[in-house]
């Protein structure tokens, strides 16, 4: 696993992220809950790091797992929909792929809401897990 | 009213308004309608519809207010989860303003401009209603009596 500068992990309350680099592919696995109450004031500095780094080192497919994010409220999805818009309207994104299962409701229904917001840059993985 | 007609299927929770508890009451929520209905998927959006709702009571109950209260109450097509609280005149307003905009317009549509309008300024996310709205499926009703707020998130069940 490469947990050089900018892709390490990141543990807030019940959530766990885990970036790692695989070649130019950068998977993260998410697991646990986004459920605290302000979850932007941890997420969005992160997404941005991420961001940033994954230009600098020309990542050309970003992975974002949630298979294992067993509930994410509305703040959190609003910080990937910040995540997104920063993507969208930034020239040379990578795409951003998001993994999901669709046997997890909120991952059936808000993952693929997501992927329309920008649908040039993401693109929704469906698994069924 | 919904509550006088069941039976079983019927749970209500008074507690203080602290973030913490949501998470449980969202487990607990899902676990108890996963047995009361037989359906993973309803169950699971009926859950998520009681945190949403919660989160905005916690974050927009009045301060001197000491509780707030969620029932759900299934019927025999449909549930009703309600979250009470009391609120500031000015929260109460806004959330009429937002259940009527959101109720105007094709739900996907207003949830992805939602999105990025929410994108573009800081602070609340303001897209827990349209989601319940759009993700689950929910049609969504608010009573007000006097500073005292009631917001219903209904779900039409499947006919046996």
């Amino acid at each position: 696993m490469s947990a050089e500068r900018g892709f390490v992990p990141l543990t807030v309350e019940s959530l766990s992220i885990v970036p790692r680099l695989d070649g130019d592919t950068l998977r993260i696995a998410m697991s646990g809950a986004v459920e605290m109450r302000d979850p932007g004031d941890a997420l969005n500095p992160y997404w941005t790091l991420i961001d940033e780094e994954a230009r600098r080192r020309n990542v050309k497919v970003v992975e974002l797992d949630v298979q294992d994010l067993n509930f994410m409220n509305s703040s959190g999805i609003l910080t990937l929909v910040r995540w997104i818009t920063r993507c969208k309207s930034t020239p040379d994104c990578y795409r951003l792929v998001l993994r999901y299962d669709r046997n997890v409701t909120w991952q059936r229904a808000s993952i693929p809401t997501l992927a329309k917001l920008a649908p040039n840059v993401v693109v929704p993985m469906e698994i069924d897990a | 009213m919904i509550t006088e007609r069941l039976s079983s299927d019927y749970v209500e929770m008074r507690f203080g308004p602290r973030w913490t508890y949501i998470s449980c009451v969202r487990k607990f929520v899902a676990s108890f309608f996963m047995i009361g209905l037989s359906d993973k998927e309803r169950a699971e959006q009926i859950s998520m519809a009681a945190s949403e709702l919660l989160e905005n009571a916690v974050k927009y109950a009045s301060e001197e207010e000491g509780y707030l209260k969620i029932s759900i109450a299934k019927a025999e097509n449909e549930v009703d989860v309600c979250v009470k609280n009391k609120a500031e005149p000015h929260h109460i307003n806004t959330l009429r303003r937002e259940l009527a905009l959101i109720q105007t317009g094709q739900p996907e549509q207003v949830y992805l401009k939602k999105m990025e309008e929410a994108a573009m300024t800081e602070g609340q996310s303001r897209l827990g209603l349209i989601r319940i709205l759009y993700e689950a499926g929910a049609r969504l009703r608010l009573d007000v009596n006097d500073n005292e707020v009631s917001i219903h998130a209904i779900f039409k069940l499947e006919a046996a």
